[in-house]
């Protein structure tokens, strides 16, 4: 059956090239990023005024083994609209063309035709978690000046939460695109509501957060996840209090982005069995 | 036993009865013709039976058991517009139709493809196609795997007379290889070309069902004629008879079936003084019917 689903599935972005043109627009974003960053980072270090020597001092090498693991997955995770981009296309593509009746005309159960959109979903995570993978450490090894005294994999945690994170991230962008159907809108939607209205809703909710006792800013549906990947130590160091309450949260967060991630499916599976086609 | 049972359907939306309590079977074999004005709830019923559509109410049964997707993958069913991969080619298309419902082998694909006459084009994209073009890629669909039973829904449309004589002949010849084919048209002339079978739908009820020629021979017509003037008058006085009209031809008489002999209609004028020239059993077509029992 799940031979058949992914089979199928393959069939339909096989030969889809602005699939594989957005596919390669992420797997460019990453080195991308995490190589500006890293000369940036570079450059300022290798500076010899006594400013460049005070930052070298002060940050360590945040791009070296085992930090690079950390560092390259918080940056990656400012991308991860592109994939959503992806997914949102091919749930509303389905949609556009009608192919969603026609592969339950064909014979598929409903429940099919979403735990196709789940592989899909879970495949692509894989390909962008390898390139995060992949750019993490190539950028180690890049950074690394002592091989032997680097704990190599110390942090590799990093390319679980990452893969979790995507995961959950892309799931929220599938059940956007099911629940709104045209292309253009849940783009817009996804757009605005990950770059303006969460970050409004952060603020506000920090602002509250003496009064309320809690911030609610942290249950917000994409900083559920994000917090399971907190600021790199380089930077979470300029305000060592919350940074440490940030890690202290991630295994939290673990679980919240789970029953977030559960949710999502349980909602899409049901949605899509409800309602007429 | 028969092919599909559909027993009161119903299906609404919002306070729009799309379907209003619809019953009739498919017998094995036949070709089985859904008619209906546009907003009659074709499309709603042929929605309902490939599990697109959710009813109100109501069972179907397909092969005499509940429906599940395992009936789907052995039927080929085109439904309103085609819908298929704008991004693929025909070929690509039709490998997903074949993953999905698991009919068909990679011949079996450019075989149905050169049946609609797309084989020429099977390499080219689903968008760079014409209207009719789309029509037949999603009839090859269809026909993939030699399915034994076929639902379609307005098959014609978008197609050029030629294209639509062809699939005509395509649909007939399907039949007497024993195929089932349930099929939606608002083309009266085609329903009645190709089907044996009828029901007819407005306003989401069924007015009437069954064999085309029970449907349409519920009552004799007598076409007659006379130099006479008074041969309108003296038919009003036939005892018995349902409707009199004149017409161009001449004078249409309707009796209840088989309640008179044109033997009966020659005697009753000839002992009034008139002398036909004319007397002739009529045929009344589908498309007369059609606008008799929907009212339209």
């Amino acid at each position: 059956m799940i031979k058949n689903i992914l089979q199928t599935e393959w069939l339909k972005v096989k030969n889809y090239k602005a699939f594989w043109l957005l596919l390669s627009v992420t797997a460019i974003s990453y080195p991308g990023i995490n190589g500006v960053a890293y000369y940036a980072f570079k450059d300022s270090i290798d500076a010899k005024s006594q400013s460049g020597q005070l930052v070298k001092m002060l940050l360590g090498n945040p791009f070296a083994f085992p930090q690079t693991f950390h560092t390259t997955a918080y940056l990656s995770s400012f991308f991860t609209f592109i994939p959503a981009i992806v997914i949102i296309m091919l749930i509303t593509n389905e949609y556009m063309f009608k192919t969603h009746r026609q592969n339950i005309i064909d014979g598929w159960k409903k429940n099919t035709f979403v735990w196709g959109k789940m592989l899909s979903v879970l495949f692509i995570t894989l390909i962008v978690t390898l390139f995060y993978v992949a750019v993490a450490v190539a950028i180690g090894i890049i950074a690394t000046k002592d091989f032997e005294n680097a704990q190599l994999f110390n942090q590799s945690q990093f390319i679980v939460l990452f893969f979790l994170q995507v995961f959950c991230q892309l799931s929220i962008a599938f059940l956007l695109g099911l629940l709104i159907r045209k292309a253009f809108i849940a783009y817009g939607i996804y757009v605005f509501y990950t770059f303006i209205l969460e970050n409004i809703l952060g603020g506000l909710f920090k602002l509250k957060a003496k009064k309320w006792g809690a911030d609610f800013g942290h249950y917000l549906l994409f900083e559920i996840s994000d917090r399971m990947i907190p600021l790199p130590p380089f930077i979470g160091k300029f305000n060592e209090a919350e940074n440490k309450l940030a890690i202290a949260a991630i295994n939290d967060h673990v679980l919240y982005t789970l029953i977030l991630t559960a949710a999502v499916w349980a909602i899409s599976f049901y949605i899509f069995k409800k309602r007429d086609l | 036993m028969p092919v599909l049972e559909i027993n009161n359907i119903s299906k609404s939306y919002g306070k729009i009865q799309a379907l209003n309590g619809v019953s009739f079977s498919v017998p094995k074999g036949s070709v089985f013709g859904i008619l209906g004005p546009n907003g009659s709830g074709k499309t709603t019923m042929l929605s309902i039976i490939l599990d697109v559509l959710q009813s109100d109410g109501g069972t179907y049964t397909w092969f005499g058991q509940p429906p599940s997707n395992l009936h789907r993958k052995k039927i080929g069913s085109l439904l309103e517009t085609p819908n298929l991969y704008h991004y693929l080619t025909a070929v690509q298309n039709l490998r997903i139709t074949k993953s999905i419902s698991g009919r068909g082998s990679e011949n079996e694909i450019n075989e149905v493809l050169q049946k609609v006459k797309l084989h020429e084009r099977k390499n080219s994209r689903f968008t760079t196609y014409s209207l009719g073009m789309k029509q037949r890629l999603a009839i090859a669909g269809a026909l993939l795997g030699n399915p034994s039973v076929l639902v379609l829904d307005e098959p014609t449309n978008g197609l050029d007379p030629v294209g639509i004589a062809e699939i005509r002949e395509l649909i007939k010849d399907l039949a007497k290889e024993g195929h089932t084919i349930i099929m939606a048209s608002h083309l009266l002339d085609e329903v009645e070309k190709v089907c044996d079978h009828v029901a007819i739908l407005k306003r989401g009820k069924l007015i009437t069902h069954g064999n085309v020629s029970d449907v349409l021979s519920d009552e004799d017509c007598f076409l007659i004629g006379s130099s006479s003037s008074q041969l309108l008058e003296v038919m009003k006085s036939f005892d018995g008879i349902k409707q009199v009209k004149q017409t161009d031809d001449g004078v249409e008489c309707y009796f209840n079936k088989a309640f008179v002999k044109p033997e009966n209609i020659n005697e009753f004028c000839f002992s009034n003084g008139i002398v036909l020239n004319q007397l002739t059993s009529k045929k009344k077509r589908l498309e007369e019917k059609f606008f008799e029992l929907t009212g339209d």
